[in-house]
């Protein structure tokens, strides 16, 4: 698999939010968007996903470009935004039936799946919490839990990193080594230096 | 997979009994003030009441349907259904028909009570019911559709009703007309089919013209 960011460029209210980006990804790979608020990072990690259009310039998969029918790019991608993505009138464990339901990769029946990932990311016993309950950390820890039940390789994530304690955001990039073992490809927005604790990272600087 | 959303759909309402029952009981309290504010006179209600009952079923399907996916926005999990492989179009189609439940469902079957204390005749409530049970679908629908295409706004509270409201007159001119027939004792049988296509047009549709509305909304 080959993620390419061709000469992106993106306005709103005719103001250019990131102008000509490129970035080429392949299997294994890490990249590392980080830059000053408001500097579009949120921006590129949706355009990256195909929720938000380009002014001009493409996201291709495999040389195909992700709006193309012929694209499965939604078959390969988990993304996952700053908004943790939860419904608050659900249970932790709840959420994640849900998602893993609007997720193909994912066996529906395989709860067991589920349970890894509440352990993994420590959260088994905030299982039947409703997420309106939870702290800010444990809400993202519950968003990032997809990552496991998934099977897709391709991830997307904007500010995976944000209110995550010391001894999660360990864990965090051990998953993303895990990805890159695995020939996923990660694609994250985040303050947070990783290029420290994962080798190959490719940086880019908004 | 189908299980699981109607499932979600479906412990969000009952988890929300609010959104049940403060529905039902607007629509009951304006039903109820025609009569004191126009007095008692048994055929003028008789004359105005299946108009003020689509007219009130109007203002409860907007109030419900105006912020459908407001908590789903703010949340992040329209990003979700914009970058699922899934169905989404099944999501949508069971959201529709929850909504409908529960906010239209309930007033549905609270018409043979409203036709015993208002009078009306059994025919004339038989029809109500009828229009009732197959316009409110489409109204809920167009209802979701406005809510869809105004997500991206910050204040859209009148706007979307705004939108949608054109588009709900063909469902209430062929229920009126519907109504007005049988009360006259003329047929009613082809306002109720062409209410019915309405309904086999939009239902099957909408859930595709939501996906897509979404995505537009959320990049504009």
């Amino acid at each position: 698999m080959e993620i390419s960011v061709n000469s992106a460029t993106c306005y709103k209210n005719n103001v250019a939010i990131f102008n000509n980006i490129n970035l080429s990804l392949k299997n294994g790979d890490v990249a590392l968007i980080s830059g000053a608020n408001g500097s579009g990072k949120t921006t590129l990690i949706k355009s990256i996903s195909g929720i938000q259009n380009l002014e001009s310039g493409a996201i291709l998969l495999n040389n195909i470009d992700i709006s193309h029918r012929d694209s499965d790019f939604v078959e390969n991608i988990i993304y996952i935004g700053h908004k943790n993505s939860l419904n608050s009138d659900m249970t932790v464990h709840e959420n994640l039936v849900y998602l893993m339901a609007l997720d193909s990769s994912s066996k529906i029946k395989d709860n067991s799946r589920i349970e890894k990932a509440m352990n993994y990311f420590d959260i088994q016993k905030y299982k039947d919490y409703f997420v309106s309950d939870l702290s800010e950390g444990n809400k993202k820890k519950t968003s990032l839990a997809r990552l496991i039940i998934s099977d897709k390789k391709i991830w997307i994530l904007d500010e995976p990193l944000s209110n995550l304690d010391n001894f999660s955001i360990e864990i965090f990039i051990k998953l993303i080594v895990e990805n890159q073992k695995n020939n996923g490809i990660s694609i994250l927005s985040s303050h947070y230096d990783i290029s420290k604790k994962i080798s190959n990272v490719k940086h880019l600087e908004m | 997979m189908l299980k699981i959303i109607i499932q979600k759909e479906l412990s969000i309402y009952f988890r929300n009994l609010n959104s049940i029952f403060l529905p039902l009981v607007l629509f009951f309290l304006i039903i109820s003030i025609f009569p004191l504010v126009l007095g008692p006179e048994k055929k003028l209600l008789e004359k105005i009441i299946p108009g003020i009952i689509w007219i009130t079923t109007i203002l409860t399907t907007l109030m419900s349907s105006n912020n459908f996916f407001k908590d789903d926005f703010n949340n992040g999990i329209i990003e979700i259904y914009l970058t699922s492989d899934a169905s989404v179009e099944l999501v949508f189609f069971f959201k529709i028909i929850a909504c409908w439940i529960f906010t239209c469902l309930p007033i549905i079957i609270f018409i043979p009570l409203l036709s015993i204390l208002f009078d009306i005749p059994f025919n004339s409530a038989f029809v109500i019911f009828i229009t009732l049970f197959i316009g409110t679908p489409i109204l809920i629908s167009i209802g979701i559709f406005g809510s869809a295409l105004t997500i991206g706004l910050s204040k859209n509270n009148i706007l979307a009703p705004i939108i949608i409201l054109p588009f709900y007159i063909p469902v209430l001119i062929f229920s009126a007309s519907a109504i007005d027939s049988v009360s006259i004792g003329l047929s009613y049988e082809m306002q109720i089919y062409i209410l019915l296509a309405f309904l086999v047009f939009i239902l099957p549709i909408m859930p595709y013209l939501l996906k897509y509305t979404l995505r537009f909304s959320i990049n504009n």
